[in-house]
């Protein structure tokens, strides 16, 4: 379920649910409980609202973000990413502006004929060629040669939730946020959306 | 809905009051209702002055009975009383040869007035309809009757309903002023 989806079937209360605190209530209260059901849908629609926009992109983001320009060799682009501990990089151009995005799957994708590879069947094609390294072949790229691009961004205002599904619907695990001069000012990973919602 | 379902209702009531809402409510009401009924039928009884009417009951059952509402507030109260009585007692001057007309209008009107000014307070309608309907003395009192009894007694009893309806611990008057 895209989490921006919330919806008030899961926050739904009962006839009963709302009896029982009008009785807690000591005073007469002159609402009926199919008034106040309507008062509470239409506030808690309301609310959902409210909080699906209130946390936006720049309140999570990681704002000192490796990159990578697009000109390097795909070796200087493993080691940094191998230096941070990173799985994908944004890619700047001359311009200073984010050009692309080089992720694992990049990587994979240049060393595979399959459209989707995944590490294990890179694996399998290493295990098929006796010892040969499939990686061999990317010494003689630049980054920009293999990037995904354009790249898919977001603004600081962008609310965290549609974040979420712009990771989900493009199947991509970092997304980079863009300031008002679309300017790079930081990026945000999966991981960063898990650590806010808990 | 279609026409004759609508009339089924379908809801459900809400729940009973405890036993100590019923006795504050009747302790306001008591206290309420004596000092305008003392006014009118003791100190004032040989001057052409009115202390009580009828819709002062009613505002009883909401500013004793029902504080929450809005309905009960200060301003539903004060408001609602007086823009009523301006008008009952305008209609009444000006159709008061047809009093079947006279009547309808007042309360109706009324109510419009009571709405577009957010003082909607149901003896509000009657406070309206008596300056139409009411005996002699109270025609007699004109313009004055917006003043004395519905001004002086409403302002008396919202007295009566800040100090009683305070002095209980769960309850709370008024939820608002204006």
């Amino acid at each position: 379920m895209k989490i921006s989806k919330l919806e008030i079937p899961h926050l739904k209360i009962s006839n009963e649910d709302i009896i029982q605190a009008m009785k807690k209530i000591p005073g007469y209260l002159d609402i009926t409980p199919s008034d106040f059901l309507e008062l509470y849908n239409g506030a808690l629609a309301h609310a959902l609202e409210r909080l699906k926009s209130a946390i936006k992109a720049e309140h999570v983001m990681e704002t000192s973000v490796v990159t990578i320009d697009e000109n390097s060799s795909l070796t200087d682009a493993a080691k940094l990413m191998a230096d941070h501990n990173v799985s994908g990089l944004p890619v700047m151009n001359a311009q200073g502006k984010v050009s692309g995005i080089l992720s694992e799957k990049d990587f994979l994708k240049h060393m595979n004929t399959q459209e989707q590879p995944s590490f294990m069947h890179t694996i399998l094609t290493c295990l098929d060629t006796s010892g040969q390294c499939l990686a061999h072949k990317l010494k003689r790229f630049k980054v920009k040669e293999i990037m995904s691009a354009p790249p898919i961004t977001v603004t600081m205002e962008t609310p965290v939730l549609e974040v979420a599904d712009i990771l989900e619907a493009n199947r991509i695990n970092r997304v980079p946020v863009l300031d008002r001069q679309a300017n790079l000012a930081g990026i945000i990973a999966r991981s960063d959306l898990v650590r806010t919602l808990s | 809905m279609s026409f004759f379902n609508k009339m089924k209702g379908g809801g459900q009531s809400p729940p009973v009051v405890g036993l100590s809402e019923i006795l504050w409510s009747w302790l306001g009401a008591f206290f309420g209702i004596m000092p305008v009924a003392f006014l009118n039928y003791n100190l004032f009884a040989d001057t052409d002055l009115v202390f009580i009417i009828g819709s002062f009951g009613a505002s009883a059952v909401l500013i004793y009975g029902a504080i929450k509402s809005p309905l009960a507030q200060p301003r539903n109260l004060l408001g609602g009383h007086i823009i009523s009585a301006i008008i009952g007692v305008a209609v009444f001057k000006l159709f008061g040869g047809h009093l079947w007309l006279a009547s309808s209008l007042a309360v109706a009107t009324a109510i419009a007035a009571m709405h577009a000014t957010k003082t909607l307070h149901p003896p509000g309608g009657a406070t309206a309809l008596i300056a139409v309907i009411g005996s002699q003395k109270i025609h007699d009192l004109g313009f004055y009757y917006v003043l004395v009894p519905v001004g002086v007694s409403a302002c008396i009893m919202l007295i009566v309903a800040l100090l009683v309806n305070n002095f209980c611990k769960t309850r709370k008057y008024p939820e608002f002023w204006f």
